[in-house]
This record gives structure tokens, sequence and C-alpha cells, in this order.
């Protein structure tokens, strides 16, 4: 990287596991509250409030049509809010114009201006914002070399590559050093091996410029890799806010949990509620789930237990555990590389899912369609949903 | 298979070779035609010029006549006409740009439904003749036509104004009959902007005139060539519009043209007016090729 590439007053972030957690930022620093979006009747963005740190990579997370688009357009100016606040360092964005706001976006298909060179897009912004002449051309320069296309300056962006472009669409949003960075589905153009790699060369970019950053993303993997922070969304309402861990591991919602990576959902009601112990009667298990905390319900409360493929294990001998272990049949084998996925269908005629990572060449072998196995879980490896 | 291998490249010349013959036989030959015509002297015969060719002695003369080329750089009035016919069709143009851009910018910002009813407004009027458009225009610019009587009845005028047979109403007339050979083109490139790079451009701090003149306007530019081409090279050669709203003082080499022809029955002058206007007119169409091909070939690049 570029040394020249620093920025003047924003030291590089600290190099902690997630910069994004680090409480040196303010928490405020931007403030989505009680957000409302209609069009012709239609609610897209229903009542949101989110508060974003500043210097934090935020992802807002969601299907086609769950409003993070309009959001995210809310918040760049081109759509207004119905009602609610967009706070952004203490003012007042509502009413201000798209081009006169601090902030700026990097739109999926990138949106470069197709007349104009490398150089002059990036130089796009600083001209608008009436920088001396002399400033822009070293701010084009510094900007370039963050990206590392100082070389392709004279191209124009049909000559570039889709990762090229989106460098130079990245550069062009950054150079006015924008208070907020927006990303509108970011690897949107790309194809799967470019993606993991600017994944993470995007994020290190964004943390040297320290600059704050709200993505919109239907790759729950692309949000996770990414993001400091996900806000889960779904027909225009936050259902979920975490980091990555967080969702993934104590999802609130039947929603939130089977967004998110694979899921056995065991349905059933609470049959005994204690302090310390919890066990779940279903009718899919031959015994009741045994789960290892309390939790907050009710004895003859139906709920939903969930436990993610990776926590259950599969064995041909039965596991030494008193809880938590069912004997089926391998039905379907799904062989992804690093790990395969087996359905055994238990006596109910319900389907676990298990994952077994394939550590030796030729581990996968091992088990085969119709074995007899045991699929278990530990005491605390799953969670319990009731909504 | 093997009827197939011979047989294509033979019906691919076939579908080939029909527009070039089609070039050739309304083209090419008028034009051999035209050009000959032009080389001769006007003779009282049927028809009424000489030969260029003769088969004398058993030897082929080609006689070229260069006196009607020499004419028309000695004698000022066709070089007037000529200037004039440039002037007067680039004026034209440039009004239909100015009324031309604003229409097909807005028709291409409608919604889909209206943009077709707003596109066939544009067209409607053409399937009126052109004659009795321009006939329509003579009542509306007479001096007790339709305009004076309703300036008069508000009263923002006290006499009638002289429209009729000046300039001003070649004008009128050129830019009304041409205005939607401006608008279609300018249309369908406007209608292919992408508006994300507006809104990328307002995003990055450009206030929506600045956004448009920095990115609408370079990428309408092909539209903008375009619209010009097709108003420009036919307004040059203009002939029924300013003949019968210009009156005398509108001086265009169409109407020389004419008068050669029909009155002094001179066609060997009016067939060098008409190769020298094609030759002007030539110009700007081979500029416009060329800023064509480079287009298309940065695109492919």
């Amino acid at each position: 990287m570029a040394s020249q590439a620093a920025s003047p007053q924003a030291e590089p972030a600290p190099r902690n596991d997630r910069p994004g957690n680090d409480k040196r930022g303010d928490d405020n620093y931007l403030r989505i509250v009680d957000v409302r979006k209609e069009f012709d009747g239609f609610v897209a963005v229903d009542d949101v409030n989110l508060s974003i740190r500043k210097g934090e990579i935020f992802a807002l997370l969601g299907g086609s049509g769950c409003g993070k688009s309009t959001l995210l357009r809310c918040l760049a100016g081109f759509e207004k809010p119905t009602a609610g606040k967009i706070i952004l360092d203490g003012q007042l964005m509502n009413d201000i114009a798209p081009y006169e706001q601090a902030v700026n976006m990097m739109f999926q298909s990138y949106a470069l201006f197709p007349h104009m060179t490398v150089e002059q897009n990036v130089a796009f912004g600083p001209t608008q914002k009436k920088m001396p002449k002399a400033e822009v051309a070293q701010r084009v320069e510094e900007m370039l070399a963050l990206v590392q296309m100082t070389k392709f300056a004279k191209r124009k962006p049909h000559q570039l590559s889709g990762g090229q472009q989106q460098r130079v669409a990245l550069a062009r949003s950054v150079a006015t050093r924008p208070k907020l960075l927006l990303l509108d589905e970011p690897m949107g153009a790309l194809d799967k091996k470019l993606r993991s790699h600017m994944q993470l060369e995007l994020v290190n970019i964004i943390e040297k410029l320290a600059v704050t950053c709200v993505m919109v993303t239907h790759d729950q993997e692309e949000a996770m890799t990414m993001a400091h922070r996900i806000a889960l969304m779904d027909a225009g309402r936050i259902r979920q806010v975490g980091t990555p861990d967080e969702i993934y591991e104590q999802p609130t919602s039947r929603f939130a949990a089977e967004f998110i990576g694979l899921l056995n959902v065991i349905e059933g009601t609470i049959e005994q509620d204690h302090p310390d112990f919890v066990t779940i009667r279903s009718g899919a298990l031959p015994d009741p789930v045994f789960i290892g905390h309390g939790i907050s319900g009710f004895e003859g409360q139906h709920v939903a237990f969930a436990v993610r493929p990776e926590k259950v294990g599969i064995s041909k001998q039965e596991p030494v555990q008193k809880h938590n272990k069912a004997r089926g049949t391998i039905e379907e084998i799904a062989y992804y590389g690093s790990h395969s996925v087996y359905h055994v269908r238990l006596p109910s005629g319900f389907k676990v899912m298990s994952n077994f990572a394939n550590r030796e060449r030729w581990a996968s072998d091992s088990f085969t369609w119709n074995d007899e196995v045991w699929v278990s879980w530990d005491d605390n490896a799953g969670v319990v949903l009731n909504s | 298979m093997k009827w197939r291998r011979t047989l294509l490249p033979h019906s691919r010349w076939a579908v080939i070779s029909v527009p070039y013959l089609w070039m050739l036989l309304f083209f090419a030959v008028p034009f051999l035609i035209v050009l000959k015509i032009a080389f001769s002297h006007q003779a009282l015969a049927i028809p009424p010029y000489t030969p260029v060719l003769e088969f004398v002695d058993k030897a082929v003369m080609l006689k070229l006549n260069l006196s009607n080329f020499l004419e028309l750089v000695r004698d000022a009035h066709y070089l007037e006409a000529y200037a004039s016919s440039l002037k007067i069709a680039a004026i034209s143009t440039f009004f239909c740009l100015l009324i031309g851009y604003p229409m097909a910018y807005t028709i291409a910002r409608l919604p889909p439904t209206s943009r077709n009813i707003a596109l066939m407004l544009v067209i409607l009027p053409s399937w009126i003749s052109f004659l009795i458009r321009i006939y329509a225009w003579m009542g509306i610019l007479q001096t007790n036509g339709l305009l004076n009587k309703a300036l008069l009845s508000i009263g923002i005028i006290d006499e009638p104004l002289r429209m009729m047979n000046t300039p001003l109403a070649a004008y009128i007339g050129i830019v009304y009959a041409y205005l939607p050979f401006m608008i279609l083109p300018l249309y369908s490139n406007l209608v292919k902007l992408d508006l994300r790079l507006l809104e990328a451009a307002y995003d990055l701090g450009a206030k929506p005139w600045k956004a448009f003149v920095k990115i609408t306007l370079p990428l309408s530019r092909s539209g903008i060539i375009a619209g010009c081409m097709l108003v420009m090279i036919p307004a040059v050669g203009e002939f029924v519009i300013p003949e019968l709203l210009g009156g005398p003082d509108t001086l265009m080499i169409g109407r020389l043209l004419w008068s050669q022809f029909f009155s002094a029955g001179n066609w060997p002058m009016a067939s060098a007016v008409a190769i020298v206007m094609l030759v002007l007119l030539l110009i700007p169409i081979i500029v416009f090729h060329r800023f064509q091909q480079r287009e298309l070939e940065g695109r492919l690049a």
C-alpha cells in the first residue's frame, strides 16, 4: 500500500479485532430516529431506529424488498423520509439536498461517468466542492494510490475490469472525505472469487480512512466478513442488531436464525423450566431436548429449538452423553469440499443436518448413504426461539 | 451438408448485394447523370444539353465543360446564395436544438406510458401533407392572419406585423418542419441515459444544473450531432419553405437551382449548382461519420 495515502486528519484505526467495537468513537455519530418511508401507501421502511458509531462499518442485511436500499437512499438524501429524523454528527439531514451533504455513495453499478477518465471521475467530487486545482490533483493522486489504480489514471471506465471499476468507484466516493460512506451491494457486480478478495481489501481501505460506513447487502457472508455490526431487516423493520457472531450464535428470532446459515429447527413445548436447566418435549425426537441453562419462558409454552449443523456431531458409536442424542439413517450427503453436510432421518421422520469437517482427504468416505448413525449436540449448543 | 456449404456464400452475397444494388441504381447512377450534365453546354435540343462523350472519326472524345463551375465562382450571386443557405440552415438548426432539446429531455423523463403519447404528438403533424402545413403557416403569418389578429386583439401591437414573405417566416417554417427530426434522435439518446449517473453527480456535490452540463450534455453529444445533421442537411437544400413563406428576400440555393432548371432551362448550370451543394454537404456528413466510428470503436475497445 502506498505510504502517502495515510489521511491527515485520521490516524489509522487501531488494529484490534473489530475496530468498530472500539469505544473511542462517538456512539451516536449517525442516528436514525423513527424513520419511516412510504411509497403510495406501501411502507418500505417502518419506524427504524439505529445508532451507528463513528468509524464503524455497519451492514443493513436483508432479502430483496426488505427496505434496506430505501433506507440507504434516505441516508444519501435521494429519498426523503416520510417521518422521522436522520441525524449525522449532530446535524439534521432530512431536508438537506444530496449535493449539499457530506455523504457519498458507492453505487452497485458503480455509476462511473463513462465519458471521463479514471482521474476525472475521482476529481469530480473535490472539484464540485470548490477545492483549489492543485489540491484536487493531489487528492486524486492520493486516492488512486490508496486503491492502487495510479497506473490506470488516464483510462476510461469501459477499459477497466469489474474489480478495477470498483476501486475507482470507491476512490471517487471517498475523495471528498465524506462523513459517511454508503455502499450499495458493493460486491454485487463481481464474480465469486474476486468478491472474497475485494471484501477484505475494501474493509482495509475503509478502516485506513477511518470513515464511517453503512453498507447494504443481501449476502450474509459479505455482511459477516465486512461489517463490525449488522442490522437484519425484514419487511421494512429491523429484526436484530449485533456483531456478526452475536447474530449468528444468539439469534433472537426464528427469522434471524434462519436468515443466516443453515439451521435445524425443532419445534416443541417447554416440559421442565428450572433456573439452571430446561427441557423441551418434541415429537421429532425420542427424548426431550436438554438445555443447560435457564431461559425466559414457562412450562407448556410452544417454542422452537434451533441448533446449527456444525454443532451437531455425527458418529457410528452411541455418544457417551446422557441427553441430546438420537439415532437415524443418513439419507442425503452434500459434499462441500471443506466439509460435508449429512441429512440424517430420525425414526419420527424428522431430518437433522450435521456438518462433518473433512480434515483428512478421504474423511468423507467414513459415512455413506443409509448408514445407521448417532447425532448429538452439547447442552449449550442451541438457542430457544419463541418468536 | 454439401449443398449448404456451396449455397451459403451465394445466398449471403445475394442478401448483401440488395442494398448495394439499391444505392447503385438510385444514388450512383443518377449522380453520374447529373455530373455528366454539369460538364456539358446548354443546347437547344432534346435533351437540352450537349453530349460529354462523343464518337468521332474512330476516336472517343471526352469534352469536359468547366464553364458552369467557373460561373459559380465568378458570379457573386451564387456564392451569396450558398452562404445564405448555409446561414439559414445553421440558424434554423440552432433553434431546432434550442427548442428540441428541452422537449426531448422532458419526454424522456416522462413515465413510459405518457412517453409514447408525447412522442406520438411530435410525429402526428407529419401525417398531414407537408405542403398543407406550410399553407397553414401562410394563414397564420399573413398580415391579416391568425397571429396578427390575436396580437391585435390582446393589444400587444397597434398595427399588424409584416411577417409573411420575410426571412423570419422562412426560419419559422424550417424550424417547425424539421423539429421532429431533432427531437427523435435526441429523445432516443436521452431516454437511454443512466439516471444513476445523475444521482452519483448530485451525491458528489454537483447541483442539478452542474450535473446537466457535466454529465447529461456530454453524454447526449451523439444525439445532438445526429439531430443537427438530420435538420441541417435537408435544410440547406430547402426549396418549398423559402419559396412559399420567405418571399424574394430569402436567398437560398434551392431556389436558384429551381429557377435555372425550370425558368432558364439551363440544365447544365442547375446540375453544377446541385453538385457543389452535394459536395458542401458531404463534408459535415463525413465528419459525423468519423465521429460515430470513433465512438463505436471506443465502446468496443
